[in-house]
């Protein structure tokens, strides 16, 4: 369809204004005034409102306003706070890299073993279908496959290999990061798999042509144009599980809480509304120093050919 | 071009193609356990697998409280809808057309809740709306999640307008069409599908989500607040009947709104 047949009513008007129009004009406020306004008022103000709130104290379930750090440092120095954080760091890392690991295959598969876009977009849509799934009921399958009376131990019992349900295989790290791996993979995937798509053909070929081996091409080439979609998965999968609550809490044992648990707890029992805000914005200081390394993994991934 | 691809593979993808295959049977057993225990007449959620009932889904939505949840999280998906992809329609026309001052600064303050964990998003409204002494119902969620939703609308309807171009656009403009007209019929057409899969996905994440829902929420619970109360105690055959449900409903969602998404993108 043509603008020119789909716009009724054409008049003469001077093309250079118009022109003018559409790039610098009062208009812009018209589309872009209430979507930065809305962003202002409830992202921006948010995140003000909880640095205020994180500054401050609660005492007596009281907030008492104040412009201390001592919350920040409490996080960082005592205990749960402190192995709480390197609990939740260690397991978003584990779930980053496991996810990685077991994401890149499928990726190279679609990626390089598919021939038409439509196998390809079917493949990409069975990646992404169990990450559209609802996250909580994909927590609770664990537990039905995990869990004393679960798809593995009532399955075994059953058997008769062993007599009574494995206990190891839920409410500890395991089953947590085996959860959140679960989840993420597909995020994981997808990322690397974006960036094997950018791989130019003829970089292949070409190398092919100069007599490089299979094995050769991929250390070569598909691999070190790959890296940056690798590191983007695995930020984004380490900043998401990192503060994940969901899994700790239905899958993981008291020695396996997490960071985002502690703000339940904080905003619950504790009713320590400072503290709540502290753990908050440190999570987003962690998540916005890896968002910044993964916007120059970005700039730095363009293949220029 | 796919078939030169075919022909100079950059490796053996043996290896890699059965790793896919069991990795694929990762992704998909536990959707599959959690989906057939539903039909499982065992009052326990497990084996064995005693025989096969639609007893769970007749519990599920005889229970009052469950449909109470459902209808609670319709509305806010609704909610949702009608707040981001509107929101998230102007800033993507805005940003595809104009040039400002603190753009990147726009675009990733409005990505932020997609990057940084649900709890978050939930906290730092909560205590905006704590602060501003605004009771919590489900208004404030729906404000919650179609704040944090409205990325999605950005990302799509982005997307279309940068692959479209703004040579019609332009032309439309210099033929003399005003701001409305361009907008109806050079715009909008092209962006329908967009629109469409945005409002879908948005539906689906609002509904189902629980991590902002947990912190914004006054005394009305959606159905991933009542599962979440259930399972903290115990798993039930009503869990996944509930969850069985939800997969059904995101999943179909997401399918008509990714094929809504590539039948565009596969036109020239």
């Amino acid at each position: 369809m043509s603008a020119e047949a789909a716009v009724p009513g054409i008049r003469e008007r001077s093309t250079i204004r118009r022109n003018a129009r559409l790039r610098h004009s009062t208009v812009a406020v018209a589309w872009l005034g209430l979507p930065v306004a809305w962003v202002l008022v409830f992202i921006l103000a948010p995140y003000l409102v909880n640095i205020y709130f994180s500054l401050g104290s609660s005492e007596d379930y009281a907030f008492n306003p104040g412009f201390s750090l001592a919350n920040y440092q409490r996080i960082v120095t005592v205990q749960p706070y402190a192995s709480v954080l390197i609990n939740s760091t260690r397991i978003g890392a584990l779930t980053a890299l496991i996810a990685c690991l077991i994401g890149y295959p499928v990726a190279l598969t679609t990626a390089f073993g598919l021939e038409s876009s439509r196998s390809r977009f079917v493949v990409q849509l069975l990646i992404m279908l169990p990450w559209w799934a609802s996250y909580l009921v994909k927590a609770y399958a664990w537990r039905t496959i995990l869990g004393s009376k679960g798809l593995i131990n009532s399955s075994l019992i059953h058997l008769g290999i062993i007599t009574k349900p494995l206990g190891f295989l839920l409410y500890n790290e395991f089953s947590v990061v085996l959860t959140l791996t679960y989840i993420f993979t597909p995020l994981a995937t997808l990322s690397i798999l974006n960036q094997l798509e950018r791989i130019p053909v003829s970089l292949i070929e070409a190398a092919s042509n100069f007599g490089a081996t299979r094995l050769e091409v991929f250390t070569r080439i598909v691999l070190p144009i790959s890296l940056p979609g690798v590191l983007t998965g695995a930020i984004i999968t380490f900043a998401l599980s990192f503060g994940d609550f969901i899994a700790p809490a239905l899958l993981g044992g008291s020695h396996s809480l997490m960071i985002s648990s502690v703000i339940l707890a904080q905003l619950g029992v504790a009713n320590d509304r400072a503290m709540a805000a502290a753990i908050a914005m440190l999570i987003v200081a962690v998540a916005f120093l890896l968002i910044i390394l993964m916007k120059r993994l970005e700039r730095s991934s363009a293949i220029q050919v | 071009m796919a078939s030169s691809k075919q022909k100079f593979r950059p490796v053996s993808l043996h290896i890699p193609w059965t790793a896919t295959v069991l990795i694929f049977a990762f992704l998909y057993a536990p959707i599959f356990v959690m989906v057939s225990m539903s039909f499982n007449t065992n009052h326990s959620v497990g084996l064995p697998y005693t025989g096969v009932t639609l007893h769970w889904y007749a519990e599920l939505f005889g229970r009052t409280d469950m449909l109470t949840a459902m209808a609670n999280s319709v509305i806010v998906g609704v909610g949702a809808v009608l707040l981001a992809v509107p929101l998230g329609l102007l800033a993507a026309i805005g940003l595809d057309r104009y040039e400002f001052v603190g753009k990147e600064i726009f675009r990733s303050l409005v990505m932020m809740p997609l990057v940084l964990p649900g709890v978050v998003t939930g906290v730092a409204l909560l205590n905006l709306m704590v602060m501003t002494h605004v009771p919590l119902s489900l208004a404030t969620v729906i404000v919650g999640q179609g704040t944090s939703l409205t990325c999605i609308t950005i990302g799509e309807v982005f997307g279309r307008l940068q692959q479209v171009g703004r040579s019609q656009t332009e032309a439309a403009f210099n033929l003399g069409a005003s701001e409305g007209e361009v907008f109806w019929h050079v715009t909008l057409p092209n962006i329908r599908s967009a629109l469409l899969a945005s409002a879908l996905m948005t539906f689906s994440l609002a509904a189902d989500d629980l991590a902002i829902t947990f912190f914004l929420t006054g005394r009305d619970n959606t159905l991933s607040m009542v599962l979440w109360s259930m399972l903290r105690s115990q798993g039930s055959p009503i869990v996944n009947a509930a969850g069985t449900v939800m997969i059904i409903l995101t999943l179909g969602l997401f399918s008509t709104a990714l094929t809504l998404s590539f039948s565009r993108r596969a036109r020239p």
